[in-house]
């Protein structure tokens, strides 16, 4: 047990270092970084409890508060499950620091330990955060008696188990699938897409209006609970006051663990050994070779390195990937219909701006990409290529990666039938938008950068970096709200919001070309 | 070649890594720069590879400075280090043709070469394998090959024999012989005193930051070898 605690904080401590850049020891301790974290919780939360308010106002008036747990529960499971299906390979298996730490005088067991209670602590992290504010908005909804809070706050503990099995079960297994195969990362991208859409889609089955939701209350019970069996136990106990059901929720996610834990310990070795050997064929006789420009190399290296990490492209590329879907789909579904109504739909038409940037702020793939150099940086310091190109080839790849959204506002062009003007006039801020996030990704991880990540999930989902492009990125979404009410139309609004994307596109340039090249030689 | 001048590095709390170094390296030199773990060789390597900024003095290649056109200076010269993390993505030959690529090595003289010391180092039926296959002695080999296919004047290497079998470690010798006797020079640490007694013409022996002696091999060692040399100075400093 002493080896197992000791081996899990010092891995807990280096996966929370990543995070919260402990340990990088510079001229200042980088507070801002703790504070950064810190807001971003307090407004994960403030989120979860508006929307768990809202959602519950509507609910109490047409009688059926009593959903709101089951739905915030699930809600919760499932982007837990979804999270945590791209987090296997790199955390259970796969991971850098395997040889060392199964060649230490431990159990293959405490290893396996470990890495399972790291998963589980980020998770339940996530799962408290959403899931604390729902309690406070329930109760204050509800006014339940104290069972219920007691219940809930226990039931925390042990909501993301069942995700986190399933998840790892699922993510093992494209894992698996996609090492037989030679562009093992190409079949593990669109397998995990796949996933992604079958999971969105589903949400489409349960989605609805609140009328809709109260009038086919009993359905969509039973439809949450059919997709998602532990939602029923988890609300007969929380808003029932069943004990019987609190205990059975908490043996059945404790049982689940322990047969996924189980399984996981006969297979570890062979999978991880499957997983980090990689095929070498060694019959390679050489023919003509391609060259290129150096910028151009540059470009293809950045390429071939964000498309050789399945997590990169996932955490990066969905947004861009699901709005071009859903502006293809856009084509040939009724729109009025499935958004519920003309208002909807004059709402959507009249905030496209807002829908592209935000999902433009979600593609950056820059926030990770000097982290991404790890080990290898010396290669690129050390080479005659001036800092600037480097970073116009990390750019490049960044707008390649957005590059899809100018076709989506022609789809969306020809769905919402828009002015010539107006489609114009979104290209451009699409353009730019795209442009800022890539410039503003790349300065933050200059300024954040992780070399010492074990597996790339760390440097592009739970680095620093991110967390704070992401988080401060949406203050860029937001502020078009500033032009929407300061300017009298949509079009002055656009205008104005463009004119303000192309300041600060210039002022990032600017830094990137001061401030980013001194610290770029100071890496 | 290289004229390092006053160089020194600083690191927390004014710790001094390296201490007001200066040496010079000529065309034909091969030389092999000494000290114990923690003395500051690689560190004086990778400030004149340009990878590291240094806090004062200068490191001048071909009387280019480091610190005003790193760019011209990296143009000039190889950096290996003794751990080459390359990218574990790409095949070897993908990376070998992006470091041509980046020096502008012309397509025929790029395969000429790359065929040259592939077969030399036992590694062109591997070239079609991703790097993360490789063992770290073929990661050492695939690195020399990238360092010699752009035909660079300096050579810096970080302990370029670890991890190579014995058969290319002689290839490695051969080679550096010969960069060296067609005007190139080679700047190298290592911790295999006899090889460094073997290969180089000069030696500097680096001792917590401070150059403790250099000069030719011949000076350096007098009478003695240069393992007697090296304990010597290493125990005059702990006494």
């Amino acid at each position: 047990m002493k080896k197992i605690l000791r081996m899990l904080s010092v891995q807990l401590w280096a996966a929370l270092g990543d995070l919260l850049v402990i340990g990088k020891t510079g001229k200042k301790k980088p507070v801002y970084i703790y504070i950064g974290a810190l807001v971003f919780i307090i407004v994960l939360s403030a989120v979860s409890y508006y929307y768990s308010y809202m959602l519950g106002t509507g609910l109490k008036m047409l009688d059926s508060l009593e959903l709101l747990p089951a739905i915030i529960f699930t809600a919760a499971c499932f982007a837990t499950l979804i999270t945590t299906v791209f987090k296997v390979k790199g955390t259970v298996f796969g991971f850098r620091d395997y040889d060392l730490l199964m060649s230490l005088p431990v159990s293959t067991a405490s290893v396996i330990a470990c890495r399972l209670i790291i998963l589980y602590c980020f998770n339940f992290m996530f799962t408290f955060i959403l899931m604390l504010p729902m309690m406070i908005a329930y109760g204050r909804l509800a006014s339940p008696g104290t069972d219920f809070y007691i219940m809930s706050l226990l039931l925390i503990f042990f909501a993301p188990l069942i995700p986190q099995v399933l998840a790892s079960v699922i993510g093992t297994f494209i894992a698996y699938l996609a090492s037989k195969f030679r562009h093992s990362n190409l079949l593990n991208i669109i397998f995990s897409i796949s996933i992604v859409f079958l999971f969105v889609g589903l949400q489409f089955v349960l989605n609805g209006e609140s009328e809709k939701l109260a009038s086919l209350g009993q359905i969509i019970t039973q439809q949450l609970y059919r997709l998602y069996p532990p939602a029923r136990l988890y609300t007969r106990a929380v808003t029932g006051g069943d004990w019987v059901y609190f205990l059975l929720f908490i043996a059945i996610s404790i049982a689940a663990f322990a047969v996924y834990t189980f399984i996981v310990k006969l297979l570890f070795k062979k999978i991880n050994t499957l997983l980090m050997t990689a095929r070498a064929r060694a019959d390679f006789k050489l023919g003509e070779l391609k060259t290129a420009s150096p910028i151009k190399a540059l470009y293809i290296r950045e390429l071939k390195r964000y498309f050789s990490s399945s997590i990169y492209v996932l955490n990066t590329a969905i947004g861009i990937v699901m709005l071009t879907v859903m502006s293809v789909a856009g084509l040939f579904v009724d729109l009025d219909a499935m958004l519920g109504g003309e208002q909807a739909l004059e709402l959507l038409k009249n905030n496209l701006a807002l829908c592209l940037v935000f999902f433009i702020m979600l593609s950056c793939t820059t926030m990770a990409s000097i982290s991404l150099e790890g080990r290898s940086f010396w290669i690129i310091k050390s080479l005659p290529v001036a800092p600037m190109k480097v970073f116009y080839s990390k750019i490049a790849v960044n707008l390649t990666v957005c590059l899809p959204t100018l076709l989506d506002v022609v789809l969306l062009g020809i769905i919402f039938r828009l002015s010539m003007g107006g489609i114009i006039l979104l290209l451009l801020i699409a353009a730019a938008a795209s442009l800022l996030i890539a410039m503003y990704g790349l300065i933050i991880n200059l300024m954040l950068p992780n070399f010492s990540w074990t597996a790339p999930v760390v440097a592009v989902k739970q680095s620093a970096s991110t967390m704070v492009t992401i988080f401060s990125g949406f203050a860029f979404v937001a502020l078009y709200f500033l032009f929407a009410s300061l300017l009298p139309s949509e079009l002055l609004a656009n205008l104005g919001y463009l004119i303000f994307l192309l300041l600060v596109d210039l002022t990032l340039y600017i830094i990137l070309k001061g401030y980013g090249i001194k610290r770029f030689n100071a890496l | 070649m290289l004229k390092i001048t006053n160089f020194s590095k600083c690191y927390q709390k004014g710790i001094r890594a390296v201490d007001s170094l200066s040496l010079e390296v000529k065309s034909g030199d091969v030389f092999g720069f000494i000290g114990h773990n923690g003395a500051g060789k690689t560190t004086t390597l990778k400030a004149i590879a340009g990878i590291m900024a240094f806090d004062e003095g200068d490191i001048e290649i071909d009387n280019i400075s480091i610190r005003k056109d790193p760019v011209a200076c990296k143009q000039r010269m190889a950096y290996i280090p003794d751990n080459p993390d390359l990218y574990e993505h790409l095949t070897g030959i993908a990376y070998l043709n992006f470091i041509g690529d980046i020096y502008q090595v012309d397509k025929a003289e790029r395969t000429e070469l790359i065929k040259e010391y592939a077969d030399a180092f036992e590694l062109t039926g591997n070239l079609g394998d991703v790097i993360g296959s490789y063992s770290h002695g073929m990661k050492q080999k695939l690195a020399i090959i990238s360092a010699l296919i752009h035909k660079p004047k300096l050579f810096i290497l970080d302990e370029p024999f670890v991890g190579l079998d014995p058969k290319a470690a002689y290839t490695l010798k051969t080679i550096m012989a010969k960069v060296c006797s067609e005007g190139g020079a080679i700047f190298f640490s290592t911790h295999v005193l006899e090889v460094a007694q073997k290969l180089c013409n000069k030696i500097a022996i680096i001792k917590n930051g401070r150059l403790v002696a250099h000069g030719s091999t011949a000076e350096v060692i007098g009478d003695s070898n240069l393992e007697e040399v090296f304990l010597e100075l290493i125990e005059e400093k702990l006494s």
